[in-house]
């Protein structure tokens, strides 16, 4: 655990006492103690989702290093404006630079391979807002093929080999930032999926079983941190939209890409239905091959409001 | 020739004409997704060749290019000034010129009357309801040479990111072969295509031959033929001791050489002759008669399913007679969808602009091509608007479909649309567990980006065809069923993703 700043403390203080004064039943099953992967998930305020989630397991300094060159992937596949909820908000974006330079990082590249064009995408999503020094914070458009280099899936049950982005290969760490939506093939579109967009040939998933296709990707690109964004929920009409949308004001953080992602299909109904990971086929093809924790009952789900 | 030593009206002169030309390099670089439309075309509206043959072609007057009536002025004023002085290719060939030097052939081709000519077959080709002015005009060429040869060699050279149209391919090696030809023929004479070929130059000789202020052999004269040897265009006649107004492109050369000082600029009134003879006017005519009909029967030939227009194109024998193939709305695309048309639309329809999906979609936030266009062939739509000017349908190859053929849980076409136009569907047979995409055609507008991204190698199992294309003059797009099919939610229920373990 990381240096509790002052405030941070008596925020959770606060919460503590909070806690104590609201009914046991009401606050679930927070006291159990659980073995499995930490997951932080924090509801309320958008501007401050990021922070809080992470306080959940650790902060920001658990992952990141002074000195550290980090990689941060959001989802901005889609020219689609941000109400539509297709792309991850800047805004959540903007605070995970800022964590990554308030724990020290010497350089965050943004960096997405976009679907629709790049020049678009990045217009739309907003997301140069998130460069908030532009010493230390650059946007990276993944267009061209010699951006990626090749690297073998050793135990991959669909590819052998996949072209991953050079500057992820290069990076110290790799934040991985989806935005929660649905996807008209996978169900949803999550932290798994979201590693797609680091790959040259997205076409080539396509033309395997698609859904251990991304479960392979999971075992050669290393997420360090997954921060699910789900202030906004796409529900119906992904991954582009236009479709249903439900604000969930609701950032979930892990370690455990698959708990993550199984913690977050929980979030809100898909399609007008209720899912667990057990549901989506990427998700568990990816626990078979040993990346993650699955069941929610097994993880040490740690929730705040702010 | 004149001798290399530093000569200030020619510094001077240089300094102009390289202004105007990088000024033209620096609007066509402008041409681009995110830049707000405005002075891009500027060149084209103050020509008025595009006013003339375009106007009568089309049957429709060119509003954007009545500024050149301000040219037409100054050069009843001043002379042909725009020649030596603005015209970008003018210039260009300036520098193709000065570096052919001395392998000239020394005695220079002059064949005046052929660019009247040129402008004969145009205009009456015009009459006769077909514009061949993108093939004539130097601007065109300029810009053409522009946007499909320089850009794209220069974007391969330094590996610039990015759309480009593919450089190599059949229309651009012809718009290099033309543009190459016309500086080639300066090893013949200088400015060959100025004083033989160029009709914008006939049109501004025209007009300068009864321009107010004229270049005229007026004082004392030793007849040392300096003034004609210097002059670019054999404009002077020395045995007549006469300079031809409408030759001149005012390059000052011979006032400056003269030992004597008397080439003078004035005002007054010189005959001239018309250079244009009796069978080159009846050639001229002629070959209008039997081109404009037959270029207009090509395009009404749609042989061309594939042949995707870009969107607001106006009625294709309308379109084929605004479009100038300038290349400004390929420029400008900024996903490469726009690409030149070899020979789809016929001969006369080389360089227009046409969909090519399988290089890119048509993108939802943009409407740039029409807004770039400066003649309005592709009209000037709102965004909004855009995305509701169809330029065709995409159709399923279910033979090649990886889902419907292959059962994969594939969907980029339906995952990629902006419109929500793709449904996913089980199989109506039962066949395996993957959805299908099929088109909703009352929703698709053929942006493409379906047939841009998909997985199949080659072409795509997924093609826009120029079906149900809407192609109007004026008026909106838009209809209320047309909305009402659009929006959040509002379209069909959708089947859950087979991505989802369903328990039954």
């Amino acid at each position: 655990m990381s240096d509790l700043s002052r405030r941070d403390f008596l925020k959770l203080g606060l919460t503590a006492a909070a806690a104590a004064l609201v009914p046991k039943a009401l606050m679930g099953q927070e006291s159990e103690k659980v073995a499995g992967p930490a997951i932080g998930v924090a509801r309320g305020d958008n501007a401050k989702l990021v922070k809080a989630a992470l306080g959940e397991i650790g902060g920001m300094g658990a992952f990141v290093s002074a000195g550290d060159r980090v990689c941060i992937k959001p989802n901005i596949s889609f020219a689609a404006n941000v109400e539509c909820g297709a792309t991850t908000s800047a805004g959540v974006v903007k605070q995970t630079v800022e964590e990554c330079l308030a724990a020290g990082a010497a350089k965050v590249i943004i960096l997405d391979h976009t679907i629709a064009d790049s020049t678009l995408c990045v217009e739309k999503s907003g997301i140069e807002e998130a460069i908030v020094d532009p010493k230390k914070v650059s946007l990276l458009t993944l267009t061209q093929e010699r951006q990626f280099g090749e690297v073998s899936i050793p135990g991959g049950t669909e590819l052998a080999t996949v072209k991953v982005a050079k500057a992820v290969q290069g990076a110290d760490k790799l934040i991985s930032l989806p935005t929660a939506k649905s996807h008209s093939a996978t169900g949803v579109s999550l932290g798994i999926k979201n590693l797609m967009g680091l790959v040259w040939d997205r076409g080539a998933l396509h033309r395997k079983n698609l859904h251990r296709a991304i479960a392979d990707l999971a075992l050669v690109i290393k997420a360090d941190l997954t921060l699910v964004d789900a202030t906004r929920a796409l529900t119906t009409g992904g991954p582009g939209g236009p479709g249903k949308t439900v604000q969930l004001n609701t950032v979930v953080a892990g370690t455990d890409v698959v708990a993550t992602d199984s913690y977050a299909v929980g979030l809100t109904p898909w399609y007008d239905k209720a899912f667990t990971g057990r549901s989506v086929r990427y998700i568990v093809a990816a626990h078979e091959l040993g990346l993650g924790e699955i069941d929610t009952a097994k993880m040490d789900v740690r929730e705040v409001k702010v | 020739m004149a001798s290399s030593r530093f000569k200030p009206y020619r510094a001077v002169r240089w300094a102009i004409q390289l202004a105007f030309l990088a000024l033209f390099v620096v609007l066509f670089g402008l041409t681009r997704y995110g830049v707000e439309p405005g002075l891009q075309n500027l060149f084209f509206r103050i020509d008025p060749l595009v006013l003339l043959v375009t106007s009568i072609a089309g049957r429709a007057l060119v509003g954007a290019a009545l500024v050149s009536l301000v040219l037409v002025g100054l050069t009843l004023v001043f002379g042909r000034f725009f020649c030596g002085f603005v015209c970008p290719l003018g210039t260009t060939i300036d520098l193709a010129d000065a570096a052919i030097g001395r392998r000239r052939r020394s005695a220079p081709v002059s064949l005046p009357g052929l660019k009247y000519a040129v402008l004969v077959f145009l205009v009456v080709a015009a009459v006769l309801r077909f514009s061949f002015l993108g093939f004539a005009d130097p601007l065109v060429i300029m810009e053409r040479s522009l946007a499909l040869v320089w850009r794209p060699v220069a974007g391969y050279l330094f590996g610039w990111a990015g759309n480009l149209p593919a450089a190599g391919q059949t229309e651009t090696l012809g718009a290099a072969l033309v543009f190459v030809a016309i500086l080639a023929l300066g090893f013949l004479a200088r400015r060959f295509w100025c004083r033989n070929l160029c009709p914008l130059g006939a049109l501004l000789a025209l007009l300068s031959k009864v321009s107010l202020f004229r270049f005229r052999l007026a004082g004392e004269c030793r007849q040392c033929g300096v003034c004609s040897r210097v002059c670019p265009t054999g404009a002077i006649d020395d045995a007549r001791r006469t300079l031809d107004a409408g030759e001149c492109i005012e390059c000052l050369a011979c006032q400056y050489e003269c030992p004597d000082r008397s080439v003078r600029y004035r005002a007054g009134f010189t005959r001239t002759r018309f250079d244009l003879g009796r069978r080159q006017a009846l050639a001229a005519v002629g070959s209008a008669v039997v081109l404009a009909p037959l270029a207009r029967a090509a395009v009404y030939r749609k042989l061309q399913a594939r042949l995707v227009r870009p969107p607001g194109a106006i009625p294709e024998p309308d379109f084929m007679n605004a479009c100038l193939r300038c290349g400004m709305c390929m420029k400008a695309c900024p996903t490469g969808c726009l690409q030149p048309t070899v020979f789809e639309a016929g001969v006369a329809g080389l360089w227009t602009p046409r969909a090519v999906a399988r290089l890119g979609g048509c993108e939802k936030n943009c409407n740039t091509c029409g807004q770039v266009c400066p003649t309005g062939a592709i009209r000037k739509l709102g965004l909004e608007e855009k995305t509701y000017a169809r330029m065709g349908t995409a159709v399923v190859d279910r033979a090649r479909c990886i889902a419907w053929e292959q059962d994969k849980h594939c969907l980029i076409c339906d995952e990629i649309c902006p419109y929500d136009a793709i449904a996913a569907v089980p199989d109506p047979e039962g066949r395996g567990t993957a959805l299908r995409p099929e088109v909703d055609e009352r929703i698709c507008i053929g942006c493409g980006l379906c047939e841009s991204r998909c997985p199949v190698d080659g072409p795509a199992a997924i093609q826009v065809f120029s079906i149900n294309e809407e192609r109007v003059r004026t008026g909106s797009y838009i209809t209320e069923e047309k909305r009402s099919l659009r929006g959040c939610g509002q379209s069909k229920p959708e089947e859950i993703p087979s991505g989802f373990i369903l328990e039954e």
